[in-house]
């Protein structure tokens, strides 16, 4: 299985002196270690910020499908689609399952793996200077 | 405001049991044989396993512990986040003493069982009321328990697992339908009990994947809601209710279509039953609504609800803090149907006073639900 659609993966930016923030500031980069999350409320939403492998992706704390606590579900791998009864593990560390219902989605992009047209809200997220923004 | 039909209050280890139990049992408990190890509760587990557990993973306590079993938490996630005037409390796994073998220990856990649940739960907050928990294989044990806490004011119900070895209108439950008619209490079973003694959960032999068996485990309720009518449990006892938890809605309208269709023609079977099953359902079968089914088009799940007047045989319930909880604010009930469904059903079956905080309720507020 191979991810479709746009990766919401960080762009790292060098601040200029004296410029506006680059977004809403959610934590330093270093609070989240490969594999972690931290949940900050950023303009009145609650936002999950993950680190995968390195890279930090944002999402909104509410499952598309019932309005779940998305962002407190653990983060996992899963079957990859196969056609012939083998098990396929994979896309590990990229899978948020909802707390709730256990709805699997992938981080950098949002999408929903059992009905790719129902998507988390992501948003775009920057790393300056060692601090993490997310634009919303 | 809503009443909330099926909420698990949960113990983190059988141990806070052992305080409860008579001394054989308490000896068993400590020193005997556990399924799971030292903290796990005598039962027969179903044979099938949740890939994920089996519990909403933002409902474990901060200081660890089973979901459910603690009350700051269910207060915060429930009672006060959807302004709950009533929580039904159906404990967790006390209902699956239904698959032990052994009917004295089974009643022997349910006694256990529901002291843990008036001495732990009961009076800590006036929204909770409780389920008497009883071991359907000890008929006899199990109506004594009825009698022994049925006049409890906080305890509303019995309950007992939808797994069971017959259906439950068969005349060797009698004793527990009398003792429940005797106290004025609903008799609820609850999905569950899905192993060991009671071995037939589907009609066709098991289902392998856990997703697979949940979606089908509606059967046991349809074996029930069968049974209990065409023995004419409701005709001997006419003040009993039957409360199905957890077990669907939407196949109601289509079993009950074929029961009288087959009664119209062979109802002398069962000369006791002198109207239509879907008459008896409507006025003594409730159904709780989680998991509520979700077709594409609600409309086509509406139409199903009306044909067994949904509007007054429907209880909302979250099962919280289970995996698939149904959240109030989002669940697809018709608008005219929410203010009896998710509160006034509930109410009326299980007669509960209006509380403090919903009489002060604004009525714009009341009738939003």
């Amino acid at each position: 299985m191979t991810p479709t659609g746009s990766d919401a993966r960080e762009s790292v930016v060098t601040p200029v002196a004296g410029e506006d923030a680059p977004g809403v500031y959610a934590c330093r980069s270093d609070e989240i270690q490969p594999g972690e999350r931290v949940i900050r409320e950023l303009n009145g939403r609650s936002v999950g910020i993950f680190n995968v492998d390195g890279h930090y992706y944002a999402l909104r704390n509410r499952c598309p499908h019932e309005g779940g606590a998305l962002c407190h579900g653990p983060v996992t791998g899963t079957t990859l689609a196969s056609t012939d009864h083998r098990f396929v593990y994979g896309m590990a560390g990229r899978i948020l399952r909802c707390a709730w219902h256990g709805w699997e989605f992938e981080i950098a992009t949002g999408r929903c793996l059992a009905d790719p047209r129902l998507r988390a809200k992501t948003y775009p997220v920057v790393v300056a200077d060692g601090a993490i923004y997310v634009l919303m | 405001m809503i009443i909330d039909c099926d909420v698990h209050n949960s113990w983190s280890s059988s141990r806070e049991l052992l305080g409860y139990l008579e001394p054989y049992w308490r000896d068993v408990l400590e020193r005997g044989e556990l399924p799971g190890g030292r903290d796990s509760f005598p039962h027969a587990h179903r044979p099938w396993l949740h890939p994920e557990g089996f519990m909403r993973t933002d409902a474990v306590p901060a200081g660890g512990g089973t979901p459910g079993s603690d009350y700051e938490l269910m207060r915060a996630q429930l009672l006060d986040r959807y302004d709950v005037e009533y929580a039904i409390l159906g404990g967790d796994e006390g209902i699956e003493v239904s698959t032990l073998a052994n009917p004295h220990l089974a009643s022997a856990l349910a006694r256990a069982a529901n002291d843990w649940m008036v001495q732990e739960w009961m009076g800590r907050d006036p929204r909770l009321k409780g389920s008497i928990v009883v071991a359907p294989q000890d008929p006899s044990g199990a109506a004594e328990e009825i009698r022994r806490l049925g006049e409890h004011p906080d305890m509303v119900q019995v309950i007992v697992s939808s797994g069971s070895q017959r259906p439950y209108g068969d005349p060797v439950y009698w004793p527990i339908w009398e003792a429940a008619a005797e106290m004025e209490l609903p008799v609820a079973a609850h999905l569950g009990g899905q192993g060991g003694v009671n071995a037939n959960p589907t009609g066709t032999g098991p289902p392998s994947f856990f997703w697979e068996a949940h979606a089908l485990l509606c059967e046991t309720g349809m074996g029930h809601v069968a049974s209990l009518i065409a023995q004419g449990v409701f005709e001997k006892w006419p003040g009993l209710r039957f409360v199905l938890i957890e077990c669907g809605v939407a196949w109601l309208p289509a079993i009950l279509w074929r029961l009288d269709a087959d009664w119209k023609a062979l109802r002398k079977e069962t000369p006791w039953l002198d109207r239509l099953p879907s008459d008896v359902a409507r006025e003594h079968i409730r159904l709780t609504t989680q998991p509520l089914e979700q077709p594409k088009d609600v409309r086509h799940l509406w139409s199903a609800l009306e044909a067994i007047d949904g509007e007054r045989t429907l209880l909302f319930a979250t099962d919280y803090p289970h995996w698939d909880f149904d959240d109030p604010e989002r669940v697809r009930i018709p608008p005219a149907w929410r203010e009896r469904v998710l509160r006034e059903n509930a109410r009326e079956l299980y007669r509960l006073p209006q509380s403090a905080a919903e009489a002060a309720a604004p009525e714009t507020q009341r009738s939003s639900a």
